[in-house]
This record gives structure tokens, C-alpha cells and sequence, in this order.
């Protein structure tokens, strides 16, 4: 399988000389083409704070990330733009959606960032738009349609573009557990059947059991890391269980 | 409790809604400049006709008065909307919305009560650099000093909180009259156009050009006929025009959406759809607040223009009769009192007696017969003097000398009277003009009251892009960079700005024109057509600088936050 993301010892201090915080303390791993991975933890163990540097929003301390051996943190500050256009997708916790656009509108705008032909446009979300069920909402706006739904349309916007990865973060954390689970199915079927790379930051065992990787963060370092392999999606869980209980301490809050 | 919760917030408030706070200052500072002009006795007093000065401003402040109230009416409304969740969230936890609108009335009381007080401070500033500017052209020597006018602070609290009290309720209202779940969702939702179909929208656009026509046709009828004005016919014909106005921009933003967002392979080229979008999601708003300010173009751009052409007038009549500081005649020739008392009391630079003689008519005054110059007084006799007196007037007057050959006469005249004359006279006479110097004070007042206007439309686009805020940074987080992202919000304020033009433009010189019909006697065509270009060319500079520094501003607020 073709590496497409390497994460080589990058390191990430906030704070001054005398009072330095560690958020990230040497985390090196590697994501696989069409890999589900995710990435578990406490809150400030670090995760966000990965996910923003590797989505271009924050920049390390120290070390390189590759994508596609392209390294992102030597992305010149007027290409980074282009750089998260052309190759990032993004699922967030809160959709950011735009009200002002219908759903249809909204999984267009980043084609026309992208400046896709207009006439690609059209068809583009009507395929995106089946697949993920919600072909019946295009015209309504965000505020009309329920919050599983909003999440799906802002999925559509991630994966429409094709991009080499797709950062997903917390993407259920505003969800009830029938959307919740709705979600990770089609994100499920974005990996395998659209062949999406996705990479998901959450704290819930539950989502993270739909993955096929999972890295546990403690403390800016990686704790452990286990592999869903041939497992039941049950088991996986409650290995992912035992892990958390391992990790013990802020974990519990996990739980 | 409520009170100290109402208070708190309006401390907060101040902080965070500080453009609604300056807003209102601004507004309270012209206001208080404009009123403390049109009472003040400095400058009433420099010159008989500037009582009419005064008096144009108390009408220009009228027109101000608009323009606050539109303004304080838009800021508490963009304010309640940025509050209705929690003002909803207040509902939900068990206040009652008798509290929650009285609780918004104390904030606002005290917001504007406060802002009243600075607005009053910065404009006493304002008008001490009016007044000055004002004297300055007079030539009159005038020290600054703070001058606290208590009849105009009257006025300025009677106006301000009149419109205060007046939007304030309406606000209680809106209030009152919302649901929970709409208080709570009011910032998601988009607004809906007024006419729903097409056939109704092409319906309002031809009715909004018919009132337009019909409005410039009834202005110009009765314009054409000065002495059968009525009155009742102009007030009708400017009323249409206003609804003329307001119909057109409502229906015009329905062809936008019509064109723009009906049509997929014109709504996804480049950054069309979020910027159509960002204009539809306000369309009712849009269309109004272009509407109004239409209308308040319209009048700067025709009232500017009978502002030009009155002092065209006067300058004119004041130039051609008195071009001296102090002219005295005699029948009898003998100006020595005269001569004694202005050396006296004056520092004279220059003294010239000349004489004028009467003659029988040579026949170039009957060239006035017939038309509106012809006063009756020159009857079978003109008036006549030497070269050499003419010349040394015209020397006086820093103007270059004139030669005569033999059989060869200057008729000095009026300058619209000159056709007049070239028509009658077609021998090989010379004829001579006297200029007219620039209208400098009809300049400024045009231009205070178009910065007015452009500051209030900077603050109303610069306390949007607060709201614009959230989506341009969606736009970055999705990867549009930075340049692009800066001609959308260029394109975007560029229709806010330029859209509004469009109709003052096409309707005010018809109106000019009709207008102007009453001043022709004094006033050529060519002066006509230049006011016409320098109040349209002050508008444009002024408003594109305007333009500019809202754009660089409005940058700044998008990207300021990395």
C-alpha cells in the first residue's frame, strides 16, 4: 500500500522559555492509502492540536509532515491556500455550513473555489448526493434539515473534491446516537467504496470502533496504538475499551 | 436584579457593539453641527442673504434627519438580531418578554443617552471647523472658542430622541411579536423575497419606470410654466418619484436572484453564488437600504444642483451690477462729500470717476424686446462711455484691455443676454463677458452633506462585516486564499455601492433640467451642465474614496483575526 501521510517526531510547544507546554511531544506515525485511522485521547492530550497542524491550520515546532512526500510544513504562507484546497477535505464538529446557502450550494462551494467547470458542478453533487442520501434536501437550507443530515451534506462537501485525505474532527460530537451512527456508516463507505483516506480525531469509542487504526494520545506522545485487523466491529470496541482503561486518569472522562 | 443585568449588559454592549455605539455618536454629531449652523448668529449675520444659508441648512438638516433615522432604525435592528438568541435563551429560562423588552429599552436608553452626550462634544468640534471654514471664506477673522448653544442642543434632543423613542418601540414590538423558536434560529434564517412570482415582480418594475417617467414629466410641466406653479403638483411628483424609486430596487433584486441563482451554470462560475447568496439571504433589507440610499442621492444630486444654480444667480446678479466694494453716483458730478466720507472710514486701493452719457437710442436696445430682459427703463434712450474710462475699470477689475477700430462698439451685458445680442447684431460688433467666480460655498455644503451620507453607508457595510465575518472564514478554512478572497469582498461592496448610483444618476438630470427651466434668464445651459458635473464629480470622488477605505477597512475585519 502507497504511503500517503508520514508524520516524522513533530513536536509542538506553547508558552515562553520559563513555562513551556508540550502539546505535541514527538508523535511519529504513518497513514496508508485508503485507511480509516483514528486518533483517541483526553481532551489536552494533544489530538486537536495534531489535527490543526496537519490540516495546515497551526504549524510545528519541530519535525516534517509529508503528504504525499510532499512536506506541508515547509508550505510557503501564499500556498497554503491552494495547498487545502486542492488536496484536504474537512468534516467539523459543528458542520460549519453556511446559512446563507442551500445544501446543494453549499457541497458546490468548494468546487468553485476549485473552479471546477460549471456543467462538472451539477453532476459532481447529484453523484455525491445519492450516495450519501440526501439527493431529497439539496434545495432546503441548513436551518431546515436535522443535525444528521447537516453533518452528511458537510461529508459531501469534504469527499466531493476527491482529496487525498479527509480530517475529520469530533464529526459526531453534535450528534444523537441513531445520526451518530448513521454518520460513521457513510464515512464507513466513503473509505470503502469511494476509496477515501480518512483521518478522525474523536473521544468516542464508538466512533473510533469504525476505524481501522486507532492512535491513543497521551500527554503529547502516542500511548498505544492498536489494529482492527479481521475483528468483529464488537470486539474492536471493547478492546478500544480496555486501552482507555489503561490510559487511565483523564481517561476516565472518556468513558 | 434587572436593572443591574440590563446595565451590565449595556456596559458590555458598549464594548462589544461599539460600532452601534459610533454610530450613533456620528449621527448626534452632525445632527448637533448642522443645527448649531442654521441658529447660529455668527453666522447669520456675515452677509444679508445668508439668513437664506441658514435657512437651506435647516432644510439639509431635514434631509439629515432621514438619514439618522434610517440608520439608528438599521444599527437597533442589526443589534436585536445579534441578541435574539439570547434574548430567546432569556425566554426559555422562564423571563418573561414584558421583562426582556423593558430590559432593552433601559439598555438602549442608556447606550443612547451616553452616546447623546459624546455625539453633543464631538460635534461642538465639528462645528467649530464648519463655522471656521465658513468665516474663512467670508474672510472674516474667527477664533475658536467653546461655544455651547443651548437651543440647538434643544433641537438635537428633540430630533434624536424622537427618532430614538420612535425605533425603540418599534423594536419592543418585534420583540413582543416573535416566538422563542424564531429568536432562538433568527441569525440562520434567510429572508424571503416580498413578491413571490415573476409576473409580479415585472409588474412592479414597470410600474416603478411609469412613476419615474411620470414624475419627471409632471416636473418638468410644471417647472416649464413658472408663474402657474402648484404646489401640490411637485410635492405629488416627488412623492412618485421616491415610491418610483424604492419599487425599482425591490424589483431589480428579484431579477438578481432571478439571473444569478436560477441559473447553474451562471450561479457557479468563480465566486458568484456566495456573493449573490450573501446579498438574496438580506434581499428585503438590500432592496430597501439601496432604495433609501437612492433617495438620498437623488436629493443630494438635485438639491446640490439648485443649490449651484441659486448662487449661479445671485454670484451673477451680485458680479454684474456691483463687480466694485463701493460705487457712488451722481447727477450733478460733484463727489467730493462722498470722497471725504469713504477716505475717512475707508482704505481705498483704488478710485476711478468716470462719466456715463445718455444718448438717444442707437438701436441695440431693441434687441431686448420682446424678451424676459426688457425692465421697460431703457426706453428710446442707452447709456454709453468712453474707451478709456472702460478700459481703466477693466484694469481696476484685473481684466486686459480692449481695442475698438473705428465704427466699432463693447455692448457690456448680462451674459445669458449675449445670444440675445449675436442674434440681433450680426455686423462685426465685439462683445465682452464678465466671468463668474466659483460657487465655493454651494461646494461645501454639497460636500459635508455626501461625506454624511458615505459615512453612514461605511458604518452600515463596515458593522455587516462582522456578520460576513464567520462566512469568509469558512471560505479560508475551505482554501480560498487571500487575494481571492479580497476581490470577492471587493465585488461585494462594489454592487452595495455602485448599484445605489445607478437610478439618482438617470433620473436627477432629466429633473435638473426641468428644474433649471426657472433660472433661465440668469443661468446659461453650459453653467447647467457643469454644475451637473461638479456635483456629480464630487459625489463620485468623494464616494469612491469613501468606497476604498470601507473595502480596506472591511479586509482588515475579515482577515484581521490571524
Amino acid at each position: 500500500m502507497k504511503k500517503i501521510l508520514k508524520v516524522e517526531n513533530i513536536q509542538k510547544y506553547y508558552g515562553n522559555k520559563d513555562n513551556i507546554t508540550k502539546a505535541i511531544d514527538g508523535i511519529s506515525f504513518d497513514v496508508e492509502e485508503g485507511e480509516f485511522i483514528g486518533i483517541m485521547g483526553a481532551s489536552g492530550s494533544g489530538k486537536t492540536t495534531l489535527l490543526n497542524c496537519i490540516s495546515t491550520i497551526d504549524t510545528v515546532s519541530s519535525g516534517h509532515i509529508y503528504l504525499e512526500n510532499q512536506d506541508i510544513t515547509e508550505i510557503k504562507e501564499e500556498n497554503i491556500a491552494k495547498f487545502r484546497r486542492e488536496n484536504l477535505g474537512f468534516i467539523f464538529q459543528d458542520f460549519n455550513l453556511l446559512d446563507t446557502l442551500t445544501i446543494e450550494e453549499n457541497i458546490a462551494l468548494i468546487l468553485t473555489i476549485n473552479k471546477v467547470a460549471e456543467k462538472e458542478i451539477d453532476k459532481k453533487i447529484l453523484e455525491i448526493s445519492k450516495k450519501l442520501g440526501i439527493e431529497d434536501i439539496l434545495n432546503k437550507y441548513p436551518y431546515q434539515v436535522s443535525g444528521g443530515q447537516k453533518q452528511r451534506c458537510a461529508s459531501a462537501r469534504a469527499i466531493v473534491n476527491n482529496p487525498k485525505i479527509i480530517l475529520a474532527d469530533e464529526p459526531t460530537g453534535s450528534l444523537d446516537s441513531k445520526s451518530a451512527r448513521q454518520l460513521l456508516e457513510i464515512m464507513e463507505e466513503m473509505n470503502k467504496k469511494m476509496k477515501a483516506t480518512i483521518l478522525m480525531v474523536t473521544h468516542d469509542p464508538l466512533s473510533a470502533s469504525y476505524c481501522d487504526k486507532i492512535l491513543f494520545l497521551k500527554d503529547g506522545k502516542i500511548f498505544n496504538k492498536i489494529e482492527k485487523g479481521e475483528k468483529q466491529r464488537k470486539d474492536f470496541y471493547n478492546e478500544i475499551l480496555d486501552v482507555l482503561a489503561l490510559l487511565g486518569g483523564d481517561a476516565r472522562d472518556v468513558r | 436584579m434587572l436593572g443591574k443585568l440590563s446595565f451590565r449588559n449595556a456596559k458590555r454592549q458598549a464594548k462589544d457593539y461599539c460600532i452601534y455605539f459610533l454610530t450613533v455618536i456620528i449621527s448626534v454629531a452632525l445632527m448637533f453641527s448642522f443645527n448649531s449652523i442654521a441658529v447660529s448668529k455668527d453666522i447669520s449675520e456675515l452677509a444679508s442673504w445668508m439668513k437664506y444659508f441658514s435657512k437651506s441648512i435647516t432644510g439639509i438638516s431635514i434631509i439629515i434627519i432621514l438619514v439618522m433615522a434610517w440608520l439608528i432604525n438599521y444599527t437597533m435592528r442589526f443589534m436585536l438580531e445579534k441578541r435574539s438568541k439570547e434574548f430567546g435563551t432569556y425566554e426559555i429560562l422562564g423571563i418573561e418578554k414584558k421583562s426582556i423588552s423593558k430590559m432593552f429599552t433601559l439598555e438602549n436608553i442608556l447606550i443612547g443617552g451616553v452616546a447623546f452626550i459624546f455625539g453633543i462634544v464631538v460635534g461642538t468640534f465639528l462645528y467649530q471647523i464648519f463655522t471656521s471654514i465658513i468665516m474663512n471664506l467670508f474672510e472674516q477673522a474667527y477664533k475658536i472658542e467653546i461655544e455651547f448653544n443651548l437651543k440647538a442642543v434643544g433641537i438635537t434632543a428633540i430630533y434624536f430622541f424622537g427618532i430614538f423613542l420612535l425605533v425603540l418601540l418599534n423594536c419592543r414590538r418585534k420583540i413582543k411579536k416573535t416566538k422563542v423558536y424564531d429568536l432562538l434560529y433568527a441569525d440562520k434564517k434567510n429572508e424571503n423575497n416580498i413578491i413571490k412570482n415573476s409576473k409580479g415582480n415585472i409588474a412592479i418594475f414597470i410600474v416603478s419606470v411609469v412613476l419615474l417617467i411620470a414624475a419627471l414629466y409632471i416636473n418638468h410641466k410644471e417647472f416649464a410654466d413658472a408663474n402657474n406653479m402648484k404646489g401640490l403638483n411637485i410635492l405629488i411628483s416627488i412623492i412618485m418619484l421616491i415610491l418610483g424609486i424604492y419599487l425599482f430596487y425591490i424589483s431589480i433584486s428579484s431579477f438578481i436572484v432571478k439571473r444569478y441563482i436560477e441559473n447553474k451554470s451562471r450561479k457557479y462560475k468563480k465566486d458568484n453564488m456566495f456573493l449573490y447568496r450573501n446579498l438574496t439571504s438580506k434581499i428585503n433589507t438590500m432592496s430597501l437600504s439601496m432604495g433609501t440610499i437612492a433617495v438620498m442621492f437623488t436629493i443630494i444630486l438635485i438639491g446640490g444642483n439648485v443649490a449651484l444654480l441659486m448662487n449661479n444667480l445671485l454670484n451673477n446678479e451680485i458680479e454684474m451690477g456691483y463687480p466694485f466694494e463701493i460705487m457712488v453716483s451722481t447727477v450733478d458730478g460733484d463727489f467730493s462729500e462722498y470722497k471725504e466720507y469713504i477716505e475717512k472710514n475707508t482704505k481705498v486701493t483704488d478710485m476711478y470717476e468716470y462719466r456715463l452719457y445718455c444718448i438717444k437710442s442707437i438701436g441695440i436696445s431693441k434687441a431686448l424686446e420682446g424678451t424676459a430682459f426688457n425692465s421697460g427703463s431703457m426706453d428710446g434712450i442707452e447709456y454709453v462711455m468712453s474707451l478709456t474710462d472702460y478700459n481703466k475699470l477693466r484694469e481696476i477689475l484685473g481684466y486686459e484691455k480692449v481695442d475698438l477700430q473705428n465704427n466699432e462698439i463693447i455692448i457690456n451685458c448680462m451674459k445669458t443676454a449675449k445670444e440675445v445680442f449675436t442674434e440681433y447684431i450680426k455686423d462685426n460688433n465685439e462683445i465682452e463677458m464678465l466671468g463668474t467666480k466659483v460657487k465655493i460655498l454651494a461646494f461645501y455644503i454639497a460636500l459635508i452633506f455626501i461625506m454624511a451620507t458615505a459615512t453612514l453607508l461605511a458604518i452600515q457595510q463596515l458593522s455587516d462585516s462582522e456578520k460576513y465575518k464567520y462566512r469568509y472564514e469558512l471560505l479560508k478554512k475551505l482554501g480560498m486564499d487571500e487575494l481571492q478572497m479580497n476581490r470577492t469582498i471587493f465585488k461585494q461592496l462594489f454592487f452595495y455601492f455602485a448599484i445605489p448610483m445607478l437610478v439618482p444618476i438617470i433620473v436627477s438630470i432629466p429633473a435638473i433640467i426641468s428644474v433649471s427651466q426657472i433660472f433661465k434668464v440668469a443661468v446659461t445651459l453650459q453653467e447647467i451642465w457643469r454644475n451637473i458635473a461638479i456635483i456629480l464629480g464630487m459625489l463620485i470622488l468623494v464616494y469612491g474614496i469613501y468606497f476604498i477605505a470601507t473595502d480596506v477597512q472591511f479586509d482588515r475585519n475579515i482577515n484581521g483575526s490571524r
